[in-house]
Formats: structure tokens, sequence, C-alpha cells
């Protein structure tokens, strides 16, 4: 479908670029235009997030040594947040710089992780890949906290080059990983107890330790130099096919499956003029022709993690947040635990069979009858009374087709669900007390439209 | 992140991309009820036209069932060395009493609780291999199970030896649920290239849940049917959104419509035989509906937990091997009475055994080799293999007489009737495990 109108350019950015919206929310960015609410999404700093920082910092504590609450932090940010790109891209960093607490085995050092994520999600992808390069839930991940002079351990240089800047194979030689590594060395992780009779380590800082560090020269993409690991970055970074991987995969991750050489050529151009700025090449692709066009709409299933978030932010289910877990998992993505160094697969690898149905199940699941006064299930009723949506069946079907899916359905869809409340018989009191409203809601979150983003 | 580079329409047909990810199509424009509902045939493709217990029977297929006990199983409080002095001087606090244990002969002997395992190893249908490991054992869980999972010390490995099995055994024929994982998510020893395979946590729960009451509920099942069928039907929705929203609604529609044909086919499932109520027993249970329904499940994979005994080992270890033990009689009773029982092979595994000498928590730390059990009709009833040495260890933990690939090089081969190394990759020595 091409996007004709302001209004399903705002829904369709803020599914991308955020996870859906309420129609409190929607009604608000569409007051800002397109253009507003880009640039509302891209400075979150100016947009008061107190409520959800609060919510997140009153877990930290108990984050630091339980996984629960660990991932509890993260969903009750995404769930609560009032910066959603800010979020969106802390988790497309997650993804890139995919690190998992299996490996990793300690909650403070994935907590940390994530924060520094979240700090330079925006910011220079040198300042950020350099941050990342001394994380020490990364240096725990891909062994650099074992590179030392006498025996050099590759694993990062390896995957810094084939999966965060460059690409496999791109540019680089196995001497130049070497080389590499050679530069990575002489760090180490210092972590403590918070507390002397703690039973579990926070990670205190990251060390420089020049007898295990290799002060020979090296020899990197052809220069040669005594570098050390800001050398390294600062070089790979400077590479014009980094600015390409980062930026093909925000033009996947936002807008379209295939972005041709004129579109990374804006990105890449945005990126050095921009001292590498993430947020500058997301200007680009946000306020692109592209980003609006008919091949960039609904075409990416959504994530679990995605899919989970949106329905909970669009029906305000904050009773719901502890449950996040196990529904996004079940689905196939937990945070903090993605299946390998490279990732999540995204697209149709999000859907077999038993997700389909736990898909489905989770969405029967909010659909449920709740009890009064609880906001772990969507009370339908209340939903379109508050939103003047009770008059006829057609003016119902039509509220929730248009929060869930932008109104984006064929005449045969819309009217099967007409029926199901009841058609020309329609009566809010009865459709309400014969659980027919709550089934409308079901039918519309897991219709296959309401998987793509 | 990684995106597929074509959208599913414009690929050409090809089985190996729509397996991986769960479903079959046999054609992308009209809708075709899905493989598994089709047919169902045997392994000369003959189609099983009144699918029953009785047409298994008649087929004489092998069916293996893998048995993961996860956590790294004390092997020598489950085959005890009764006759061995060194077995009580390492043990103070856990030794078992030999009086009580269950004589296997060669001085070897079961725990006491495993009076089921016992009943099948007098019945001739338990074989157990003793000492079974590999070389450098790593003693992380993890990493030990990922090496008998894909059977391969490649770190990178991700396919598994039974998803590999299945790939090398497969036709154009074959059923979606020739394999099934009783479980939440799949093991990696069923990951495989380009064979489906379908997690099941339980049968009663393998289902498209709608709430509302009987009469709500069941207008929302058809309705979420009607939607998706008019999707996957319309030829304009397919060219649009990439072919993801066809995509999606076939899958919907094959997702619920798998959960139908499971419970049509489990549905005619009877059986005298009163199992345990243990989740454990459950998912045997699971496992017998599966095999003797016209679903042709050839492989079912298990995994039990909690074998992991840091401390007070005693009581947590023989509750589980009972769990096991009474869970896998019950199991061959039920098929033994549908007359089946020769044509199944359970293979019990764990990612390693732990210390000999226990710790100062009265229980063990991760060690090395430990047995296998190789379970049924068929089986070569008895030991197999060498007992490893109590007393000359390595760092205080057994050294492995027999390679686990040779437990698995010799089902394969006697069971499957395939060489091994289509499998594993690489020739190893085979024991005589069956009859």
């Amino acid at each position: 479908m091409a996007m004709t109108t302001d209004r399903q350019r705002i829904q369709h950015l803020l599914r991308r670029a955020g996870f859906g919206y309420s129609p409190e929310e929607l009604r608000e960015y569409l007051a800002l235009g397109v253009e507003g609410t880009v640039d509302r999404l891209l400075n979150p700093e100016r947009v008061d997030d107190s409520a959800s920082e609060n919510a997140a910092l009153a877990l930290r504590e108990k984050a630091l040594q339980d996984r629960q609450v660990l991932l509890a932090t993260w969903h009750t940010r995404l769930v609560l947040t009032k910066r959603p790109l800010l979020e969106k891209m802390t988790l497309f960093w997650h993804d890139h710089f995919a690190n998992s607490i299996r490996k990793v085995n300690a909650p403070a050092f994935m907590l940390q992780q994530n924060e520094t994520l979240r700090a330079g999600a925006l910011g220079k992808f040198r300042d950020l890949l350099q941050a990342i390069t001394r994380d020490p839930a990364m240096m725990v991940f891909l062994d650099n906290r074992d590179n030392v002079a006498k025996a050099p351990n590759e694993n990062y240089a390896r995957e810094l080059f084939e999966l965060f800047t460059l690409g496999q194979g791109v540019l680089y030689t196995e001497k130049d990983i070497k080389e590499s590594a050679r530069a990575l060395t002489g760090w180490r992780v210092t972590a403590e107890k918070p507390t002397p009779d703690a039973t579990f380590n926070v990670p205190t800082g990251v060390v420089f330790t020049p007898r295990n560090f290799d002060n020979g020269t090296k020899t990197i993409f052809g220069q040669s130099g005594r570098f050390g690991d800001e050398d390294v970055v600062r070089m790979v970074t400077a590479r014009k096919e980094c600015a390409e991987l980062i930026g093909r995969k925000m033009w996947q991750f936002f807008a379209v499956k295939n972005p041709s050489a004129d579109m990374l050529r804006r990105t890449t151009d945005a990126y050095f003029a921009n001292d590498t700025s993430i947020r500058e090449m997301l200007r680009v692709i946000l306020l692109s022709p592209e980003m609006y066009s008919e091949e960039a709409y609904r075409w990416r299933i959504s994530s679990p993690v995605e899919h989970v978030i949106q329905t909970v932010r669009t029906f305000g289910l904050t009773d719901r947040i502890q449950r996040v877990g196990r529904d996004t998992q079940v689905q196939g993505q937990a945070l903090f635990d993605p299946p390998s160094v490279a990732g999540w697969d995204w697209g149709e690898a999000w859907i077999n069979s038993n997700t389909a149905l736990y898909r489905a199940n989770f969405v029967n699941d909010v659909t449920r009858r709740g009890k009064p006064g609880t906001t772990a299930t969507v009370d339908v009723a209340a939903l379109l009374q508050a939103n003047n949506a009770t008059r006829t069946a057609e003016q119902a079907v039509d509220f929730a087709l248009d929060l869930v899916v932008g109104g984006d359905v064929d005449a045969a869809t819309r009217s099967t669900l007409i029926e199901h409340i009841g058609g020309s018989h329609y009566d809010f009191a009865q459709a309400a007390r014969s659980g027919q409203l709550q089934g409308l809601l079901y039918l519309v979150l897991s219709m296959p439209l309401a998987q793509l983003v | 992140m990684a995106f597929e580079d074509d959208s599913f329409l414009t690929r050409p047909v090809d089985r190996r991309t729509f397996i991986k990810r769960g479903v079959a199509f046999v054609g992308a424009t009209a809708f075709t009820p899905p493989a598994y509902l089709r047919a169902v045939f045997d392994e000369d493709s003959r189609p099983l036209s009144a699918p029953s217990v009785a047409n298994f029977a008649a087929s004489k297929k092998h069916v293996m069932v893998v048995l993961q006990l996860a956590g790294g199983n004390d092997g020598l409080n489950t085959v005890i060395p009764v006759g061995d002095r060194a077995y009580f001087d390492a043990r103070p606090a856990i030794a078992q009493n030999p009086e009580a244990s269950l004589p296997l002969g060669q001085g070897l002997a079961l725990n006491p609780v495993m009076t089921g395992m016992k009943a099948l190893y007098d019945r001739g249908q338990l074989g157990v291999v003793l000492g079974v490991g590999y070389p450098n054992p790593n003693r992380s869980h993890f990493r030990s199970m990922d090496i008998w999972h894909s059977a391969s010390m490649d770190e990178q490995a991700d396919t598994g030896w039974v998803g590999r099995l299945l790939d090398a055994t497969k036709n154009e024929q074959s059923s979606l649920w020739r394999a099934a994982n009783i479980g939440q998510s799949l093991p990696l020893s069923l990951e495989s290239n380009e064979s489906f395979v379908p997690s099941v946590g339980s049968v009663p729960e393998y289902v498209l849940q709608t709430d509302g009451g009987p009469q709500e509920g069941a207008r929302r099942t058809q309705n979420f049917v009607q939607l998706h069928r008019a999707q996957a039907d319309n030829l304009a929705t397919q060219a649009a959104y990439g072919g993801q929203l066809a995509f999606l609604s076939r899958t919907g529609l094959e997702a619920y419509q798998s959960t139908v044909d499971l419970h049509a086919a489990v549905g005619a499932y009877t059986t005298s035989v009163t199992y345990p109520t243990t989740p454990l027993a459950n998912a045997f249970k699971t496992a017998a509906q599966l095999i003797t329904s016209n679903l042709s499940t050839g492989i079912v994979y298990i995994t039990t937990g909690g074998f992991d005994t840091h401390s007070g080992q005693t009581n947590v270890q023989n509750g589980l091997l009972a769990n096991v033990s009474n869970a896998l009689l019950a199991f061959y009773d039920d098929l033994q009475a549908q007359g089946v029982a020769d044509q199944v092979t359970t293979l019990a595994w764990s990612e390693f055994g732990r210390r000999v000498k226990e710790n100062a928590s009265r229980g063990t730390d991760h060690g090395t080799a430990g047995p296998m059990f190789v379970v049924g009709g068929g089986v070569r009833s008895g030991l197999h293999g060498e007992q490893p040495s109590m007393t000359n260890l390595d760092n205080g933990d057994l050294k492995f007489t027999t390679d686990f690939r040779s437990v698995y090089a010799s089902v394969i081969a006697q069971r499957f009737g395939i060489d091994p190394k289509d499998v594993l990759g690489a020739s190893y020595p085979t024991l005589p495990l069956y009859e």
C-alpha cells in the first residue's frame, strides 16, 4: 500500500522507529506531523522520560544479580518509555553487538552493556564501537580479556571486522586480523562484590595492563604503527565499507529490504559529514521518500519482542510487564540471549508452526476477560467507550482496525469482523456481555497483517 | 540481524528453505492441504490407507527415542561398581547400599530405585554401555552438551546428529511429523538443514487457544481460520507485502491444521498401561501416542533435567532415576502390549558423569565418562564396553572407554541401515547393540 496521508505515514513511522502507538500517543504525534515526529524521535534528550527511568532504576540493584529482574528492567523501559526510537536503537545494537548472558553469566555485566548501548545508541558510531570494545560483557563474550601479548586471542578482532564493521571477507586479510588482535591486547576487566557479603560481582572497570600489551609495530590496512585499540577503532570506522554495512542494516531495519546503491550513498555521506553520527544517518532514512514508499510498507515480520511490546504499549497493559519475558521467549526471542554473536535471524525465521501458535495464544491471553481494575488484559468494551466507538458494529470494527493495522484490510475481512460482533443485529451491551467484543480484538491482533511492521 | 535475500514468492519452490522454517508448500498459488494431511507413506512410499498401530507393526519400521538426562548424571551412583572397594573409599557419605543395589553382573549393579529398568534388563530389553565419553572432555554443561548434540568438536556446528540423520533418511513423502520434540524448544540434536521438527509441549497443549466459552470460542477459531484462509487464497495479497502476508497466512493455517491433525491422529490411542503421573512419564506417553498414530513419527526427543547434583545428591538423584526407570518401564509395557516394542529403541545420555570423589556437600562435581542406556526389544541385553578403572584416573575423573559417537554409529547402522559416516562425518567402531 502506498502511504498517501500523514496519518498512514506516522502510523508506519511509529511501528518502525518505535513500538506502535496507543490512541493517545497517536493523537500527540499526529499533531506534530511527520517531520515533527521524526525530530522528536531523534532527540530523546528533549523528552522527559522520568517515569520509565525511575521504574527501571528501582529494579536496578536486584537486576545486578538476578537474570529475571535484568529482563524486567529492560522490559519496563520498553513498555513505559516516551523515547521509543532510543529503545528501538538499543534493541538494534543489542542484535548487532549480540552478546548472550549464557556465556557472560553475570547479569551485572549485561546490565552495564545495555546501559552502554543505550547511552551511545544515537551518538557517534566510532564512540559506540570504542565503548563496546572495552565493555566488560563483550570482553568476556569474545574473550578479549584473555587477549595478551604472549598469547593473542583473535576472537574479538575477527568479529569486529566480520560482523561489527566491514562484513565477511570485505577488505581485510587474515594478517589484518592477527595484527589487530595484537593491537587489542592489554585490557582486562576488574570486578568486585558490591557489598562485603554479596555472592556476585559487578564490573568496576576495564584496566590497561602495560605488561600484557603488545607494544610492537603492527600493520593494519597497509598502515604501520605501534597501534592500540583506539587506533583499530579509528581506522576501521574510517572505512567506507563500515558506513555501508551499518547503513544497509539500518535501511533494512527501518525502511526497505533491498536498499539501492544511491540510498547507501546517502547514509554514507551523512556518516562522514557528521563525524560518524548514527543520528544523522537515521535522519536521512526517516525523512527519505523511500521510507514511505510502497516497497517499505509492512514487508517485515515483527520480531517477538516487537510484537509483544507493541501489543502491550498499544493497550497500556502495564500489569503484564513481568510476563513479557515468557511471552517473548516462547515466541523465539529472549533479550540478553541471542542465539549467536551474529544476532537473531530476522524475517521468516521468526515463524514456524510452533511460534505461530504461540503468537496466536499470546493474543488470546491478552484478550481474555480480565479482572476489573487490572491491566494485564484488554477491556475492549471500555476501550471502545473511551474512544466513542460503541454505536455501530462498523464503528467498533473500524476503530480496532485503525488502531492495530492502520485500517488496511480488504472488504471481506472487515465484513467477517462486523459479523463476528453481530452485524446488523449489533448491540453494544450484548456484544460486550457475550464476549464478542473481546473476540473482535482477538481476531484483529491475530490476523496475519498484524504480524507485520 | 540477517534477512533472506528474496521474498518467498519470487523464489522457486525449494523444499529445503521452506522446511527449515517449519512449513512445506506444494505450490505457491493455490491452497492445498499440507503434505502431512494428504498422505502418510511407509518406507517404500506405499500409502498407509488405514493408519493404525497395526500398520506400524506391519511396516517393521524402526523408531528411535532419545532421552537426554540434562545436568550431568552421576554414572557411578547409577550403574554402581559394588564389587570395587575404591568406590566406597571415594564416597563415604553417598555410596549406595550394595545389598539393596540391583545386580547386573561383572561387579556392577543398578541403583536400588531402578527396579523398572532392572525388570527391562531381566526381560532382555536393556543394554548398558559402560564408560561412554570423548577425548579431552569439557566440563562445561553447555559445551559438553553441544558436543554430544552435534557429535562434533567444532564450536560452530549448527546441526545435530539426529537432524542430520533425518536429512539423510528423508524422502519427498516424508510426514512433517516424522520427528517430534517433546518440549518447548528444539535441542541442537534436532537442528538440521532440511527437516522440520515440531516441538510439542504436551499433546493437550498443542492447540490454538480461543477463550470466550464454548460458543464464542468456537466462533473465534472459525473466524481465525477464515481470516487466514482468505489471505492465503488471495492472489493480490500474495503479491503485496513482499510476500510475507501470504507466508504468514499459510503458516498460521498449517499450524492450526497440524493441531487438528495431531489430535485426530492420537485420538485413537488407548492403552492398558497406567503411566506414572510424572511429567517425564507423560512425555513418554506422548511419544507412544505419536509413534503408534498415523503420523509416521520415527524419532522422538525427550529432555529431562535436574541431574546437576553438587550437594545433597542422594535424595535428588534417586528421585530422578526412579522417574526415568518407572517411565521407561511403563513405556515399554505399553509398546509390548501393542506389539511394537521390538521396533522402538530408546537411547539415554547425559553430557558428562561426575567426579569419582564426593565433595564436602554430599554431592559430586562435574566429571567425565558415564553409562549410556539402550532400551528396547531387539536390543542385545547386558553390558557393553568396559567399566573404567576407579583408580587409574585422569585428574580425579574416569577415563572413557567408549566414544559416544560409536554408540550413535551403532544405532544408525544397525537400526536405520545407512552409513554412519553420512551422519557423523567420520567412521567410528560399532558395538553389537542389537540381536
